[in-house]
């Protein structure tokens, strides 16, 4: 049995800065391992430990994807290997681009009965790259899944929908988005990254892939900074909790928010 | 006739904003249903052009008509096609994005036909940013669902398909215990953050929630990592986005991945212990202190 699992090596919005004319200020924030992306690698690794599985990690983007610290950091975190396609065009790849480009991975790597993916990215938060690439290689997609049992074939996997928990079964090849609360993630210690520097890291060439092209041309045609509603940003002085209490009462009150 | 838009839907009744939204294109617009047979009843009575079911056995999720709706789709191709932010819907979009290989936008504020181009204004990076973009080419767009008002005539006659579907299917199903939240319809919603210290600290927020008249909801920590209530209470970038008109956030820091969720409510009143916690600068009525003790003051002063 053969688990790819797919991950991304990007930065966090929360540590970039929105300049006036809308562009991303990304100078300060420092790319690492997709926040969710641990998650999805410890689901995926306790799976194939006990179904034997070959666990392969894959991902593709642009400049840095394949340095060895991103590299050496999702192998660390359990994968057996890594396939990676680093290529300046897919820096700003829009969802289908990049599901286009994995599927094309996932041929190339063949035999793959299961994809493992996290719950969203941190940096777009579309959860949309995994059903893109279930939709090109014709398999089922599943999300919010909370575990993962079974054999190729005949996977049993648990999903959180609404109000519970479904139990399902699948008798093919998937792409299951592992739930962010899935699995606590392994800390990799010096020993797992000693251990994953010598691990094998395979890199393609994007245009080996021979990707289908797209039928949609996307032109950014202008940027903004999103209007926010004005906030008072009045602070309310605690010191008598009663006092400070009956102010913010009034004020709502008179704000017709109550 | 050929449409210009089509809707998926998966086993979420709420499409009002879609059908809004693809109406305002101008054109037909059609459905395409892959859940229960009762979903498809209610988007027939939403005034559509078109609708078709995809009907499989009960036990089988609608995911796993995923490629029965992209044929339906890619058999009279759209210039976009909406879907709303659920797992089921995204799973559909996925399907057909990939067969008719469109874009694929998951933050769009406003969508319009501009000639041979579908313009869309497009939040990205968990909302920090807006993006305009012309998209020559078929587009798939998640948006926020509504509930869809009710019918004033006659329903859209519904198109019964039957295809295999793929091989997925439920075996069981179980209820968590938590109750079901509606946090979309709230006028008003107290959010809870990793500053209560317990679970049970819980009952001085229900109590407030009691005398506020307001559902409440947390940030993703608590409902994910601390499973003090089900997933459907969290609000932030991959969570609910609400519009209440009045939001209290409860011991919650203010990281921009929360704070999405709330932009568009009306008034934001927070609590928090820490005086340069992010979110003070994005509140109407901030309240530095403990929270064990303005809490209760709050609850006291709303009776």
């Amino acid at each position: 049995m053969r688990i790819v699992v797919a991950y991304k090596w990007t930065c966090d919005p929360e540590e970039a800065t929105v300049r006036a004319d809308g562009t991303v200020d990304w100078s300060r924030a420092k790319p690492g391992l997709s926040a969710y992306d641990p998650v999805a690698i410890e689901v995926a690794r306790q799976f194939a430990d006990e179904a034997g599985a070959e666990l392969i990690g894959m991902t593709v983007g642009g400049k840095g994807v394949a340095a060895p610290l991103a590299s050496k950091a999702a192998l660390g975190r359990g994968l057996d290997r890594v396939v990676i396609v680093e290529d300046v065009s897919l820096a700003d790849a829009g969802r289908s681009d990049l599901a286009a480009v994995l599927a094309e991975v996932i041929r190339h790597i063949g035999d793959v009965d299961l994809v493992v993916t996290g719950d969203s990215s941190v940096d777009v938060a579309a959860k949309m790259v995994p059903t893109v690439l279930a939709g090109e290689l014709g398999w089922p997609a599943v999300a919010e899944v909370t575990s993962i049992t079974g054999q190729a074939g005949a996977l049993r996997v648990e999903r959180a929908i609404p109000g519970g928990v479904q139990l399902l079964e699948i008798s093919g090849p998937a792409v299951l988005a592992a739930s962010a609360d899935a699995a606590a993630p392994r800390v990799p210690g010096m020993k797992d990254l000693l251990a994953a520097g010598k691990k094998p890291v395979e890199l393609l060439e994007l245009a080996a892939l021979k990707v289908p092209p797209r039928n949609a041309v996307m032109t950014v045609t202008g940027r903004a900074v999103p209007e926010r509603k004005p906030r008072k940003g009045q602070l309310i002085d605690t010191a008598d909790p009663a006092k400070a209490a009956a102010e913010l009462v009034s004020a709502l009150r008179q704000a017709g928010t109550l | 006739m050929s449409m210009s838009a089509w809707i998926v839907v998966g086993d979420q009744r709420e499409v009002g904003n879609l059908v809004t939204v693809a109406r305002s294109l101008g054109g037909p617009v059609g459905a395409v249903v892959a859940g229960p047979r009762s979903v498809a009843d209610t988007v027939a009575g939403a005034g559509l052009d078109k609708v078709v079911w995809c009907s499989a056995p009960d036990d089988v999720p609608a995911e796993a008509s995923a490629p029965a709706v992209a044929d339906a789709v890619a058999a009279d191709p759209p210039r976009v096609v909406l879907a709303g932010r659920n797992p089921g819907e995204r799973v559909l979009l996925g399907a057909v994005a990939a067969r008719l290989k469109t874009a694929v936008l998951t933050g769009a504020r406003s969508v319009a036909f501009d000639g041979d181009d579908v313009v869309v204004v497009n939040a990205v990076f968990g909302d920090i940013a807006e993006e305009t973009v012309a998209v020559t080419g078929p587009v798939a767009l998640l948006l926020d669902g509504g509930s869809v008002p009710s019918a004033d005539g006659a329903s859209t006659p519904i198109e019964e398909i039957s295809a295999p579907p793929l091989g997925l299917k439920v075996i069981e199903t179980r209820t968590h215990g938590f109750d079901e939240a509606d946090l979309s319809a709230a006028h008003r919603v107290i959010g809870v953050g990793r500053g209560l210290k317990a679970r049970e600290d819980l009952a001085l927020i229900e109590e407030l929630a009691s005398a506020a008249d307001a559902e409440i909801a947390c940030s993703r920590p608590v409902a994910e990592g601390l499973n003090w209530m089900g997933k459907d209470r969290y609000i932030g970038s991959s969570g609910a986005r609400i519009s209440p008109r009045l939001y209290f956030a409860i011991g919650i820091s203010g990281q921009l991945q929360h704070m999405v969720g709330v932009t568009g409510a009306e008034v934001i009143v927070a609590i928090n212990a820490d005086p340069n916690a992010a979110i003070f600068k994005q509140t109407d009525y901030g309240l530095v202190g403990d929270l064990y003790q303005l809490v209760p003051a709050i609850t006291a002063a709303l009776k």
